[in-house]
């Protein structure tokens, strides 16, 4: 191929008309992806793009000249001319029927969803109207995939909190039924234990005749055992209480030291059996703000524990100091200490320290974790340090509460 | 000699108490449910009731209610006395009008020293205690 080539002059040309502002904005128009039709006022389609043939299938040909209407479903021919009607009173640049699911048909006959964009053009004095016709059949797809989707987990949502609700309501009711269980069994147990309690101290007293020192005995083991049963069914009680969060402590101001003496009072006898000092070295002079009942349980609780693995001869103190915000409060004790691999679960529900001084495991193991909730119900804490051989501290922290002023 | 009224439908449970309470030197009558209560009160007109909350046909509320209704009865001691050993049962019994309140296993101790309080106040010891 040459220069002097006459096809190639024919090349130049071409490429100097295709530089035009006319051919580029021709070229702009065709390489739009969306459809744009321009519509004399007769409703004639008078400029269209490549994108309007494929999109509608109709070639340039058949299309130009013809009405636009052709392209409308034919449900909505009728409306339509009415609508370019008024469209022709306030013509501006909108898109076309707002809100509204708008379809184009194809030659075929088939119809696919679009979106419409209006401008006016004027020509000559002459309303024209630029439509700007995207097919939307992709995002239609995609959105009610979406829908769907979305419908689906929005009814396996409402199933699982339907599902979420029964259980819900199958769970309270079991645990009103625990709960009901527990206070009946708890009246049904406490019913004899109050006549065997009951005979046993009027048999004690020996005040229906004198008893030989073996019958003093036995009675006295009914007597023991007895309480005991009472205090295993009192634990089992609280601990349920706890667990459920139906316990509420009942605050009051009243006198620690006094609270201490009472307890200690209520452990002497156990005490002076085993030849174990009690020594009260509390120095706490303000009035607790506290569960008076619970606080003298946790006391009762600990205390006992001291007693009951001190061996004979030795000694349980109460020692108690304070600051502005707390009063910290120590039980020690000369007894068999507690194992360091074992100190992290005395708290522990059910969890029982073998007894080397009587041999076993006695109680239900649930005192310590009573203590620690009921420690903790109260804002407070529990540690223990123990040297096994020579003895363990435990040591309880209140915050100090103020009391609420009274009217 | 001072007249306790037990109601209480465990005849051991009567037996107990009226044992405990004669030796303290008081006269006893007894009820095994809360309707032949409610009937030994008023042929009897005793000075105290121990009043079992648990009964069958008239419970120690409905007991209650029905007595201090009555002027006569208006201020008459009566303690409640229960095997149920949950919280609030106390408070519930003395805002509903019960002079005390006794939780069953009763110490002999704690019952001797309620009864006085209530009946011999003057010679009542300090009952505060462990219960």
């Amino acid at each position: 191929m040459t220069a002097r080539n006459p096809d190639l002059n024919v090349q130049a040309t071409a490429a100097r008309q295709e530089s035009s502002l006319e051919s580029r904005f021709h070229k702009l128009l065709e390489a739009a992806p969306d459809a744009i039709l321009e519509v004399n006022s007769e409703g004639q389609i008078t400029l269209l793009n490549e994108a309007a043939e494929r999109i509608f299938g109709y070639s340039r040909g058949e299309l130009l000249g013809s009405n636009v209407e052709s392209l409308v479903p034919a449900a909505m021919r009728g409306g339509h001319s009415q609508h370019r009607g008024s469209y022709a009173d306030h013509p501006k640049t909108r898109p076309m029927g707002t809100g509204l699911e708008l379809q184009g048909q194809r030659k075929d006959g088939s119809l696919f969803p679009v979106e419409i964009s209006l401008s006016p053009n004027w020509i000559e004095g002459s309303l024209h109207v630029i439509a700007s016709v995207r097919d939307i059949t992709e995002r239609k797809l995609v959105e009610d995939r979406i829908r769907i989707l979305r419908e689906q987990y929005t009814a396996e949502l409402t199933a699982k909190n339907e599902q979420l609700e029964a259980r819900n309501l199958e769970v309270e009711q079991a645990n009103r039924l625990k709960n009901e269980f527990l206070a009946s069994m708890s009246h049904e147990l406490r019913t004899p234990l109050h006549t065997i309690i009951g005979f046993s101290e009027v048999l004690t007293e020996q005040l229906e005749g004198p008893l030989n020192e073996k019958q003093q005995r036995f009675v006295g083991h009914i007597l023991h055992d007895a309480r005991h049963l009472l205090e295993l069914i009192n634990e089992v009680l609280d601990i349920s209480k706890i667990e459920s969060g139906r316990l509420e402590l009942k605050r009051d101001a009243f006198d620690f030291n006094k609270c201490v003496e009472q307890v200690l009072a209520g452990i002497l006898q156990q005490a002076v059996a085993k030849n174990i000092k009690l020594e009260n070295k509390t120095s706490f002079h303000q009035p607790l703000y506290a569960d008076q009942l619970r606080v003298k349980e946790i006391l009762y609780n600990l205390i006992n524990n001291a007693v009951k693995f001190t061996p004979e001869g030795g000694s349980v103190r109460v020692e108690s100091s304070h600051d502005r915000n707390f009063l910290h409060v120590s039980v020690c004790d000369t007894g068999i200490g507690i194992r360091e691999d074992e100190q992290s679960s005395i708290f522990d529900k059910f969890y029982q320290v073998e007894d080397p001084l009587r041999g076993g495991r006695e109680g239900t193991g649930l005192g310590l974790a009573i203590t620690k909730h009921l420690v903790e119900l109260h804002g407070g804490n529990i540690s223990v340090v123990s040297r096994p051989g020579h003895g363990s501290t435990f040591k309880v922290t209140f915050p100090l509460v103020q009391a609420p002023a009274t009217l | 000699m001072k007249l306790i009224l037990i109601a209480d439908d465990k005849a051991t449970s009567r037996e107990l108490l009226r044992t405990v309470l004669e030796r303290q030197g008081y006269a006893v009558s007894d009820a095994a449910d809360g309707k032949e209560a409610l009937e030994k009160v008023r042929a009897e007109t005793p000075d105290l009731i121990l009043l079992d909350l648990q009964m069958p046909i008239r419970n120690g509320y409905e007991v209650l209610g029905e007595l201090r209704e009555d002027p006569a009865y208006a201020t008459l001691p009566i303690i409640a006395l229960t095997a149920s050993a949950m919280q609030g049962d106390r408070e519930k019994a003395l805002a509903a009008g019960f002079t005390g309140y006794l939780a069953k296993p009763v110490a002999l101790s704690h019952l001797r020293e309620e009864i006085q309080r209530l009946l011999d106040p003057k010679n009542a010891a300090d009952s505060s205690g462990i219960t």
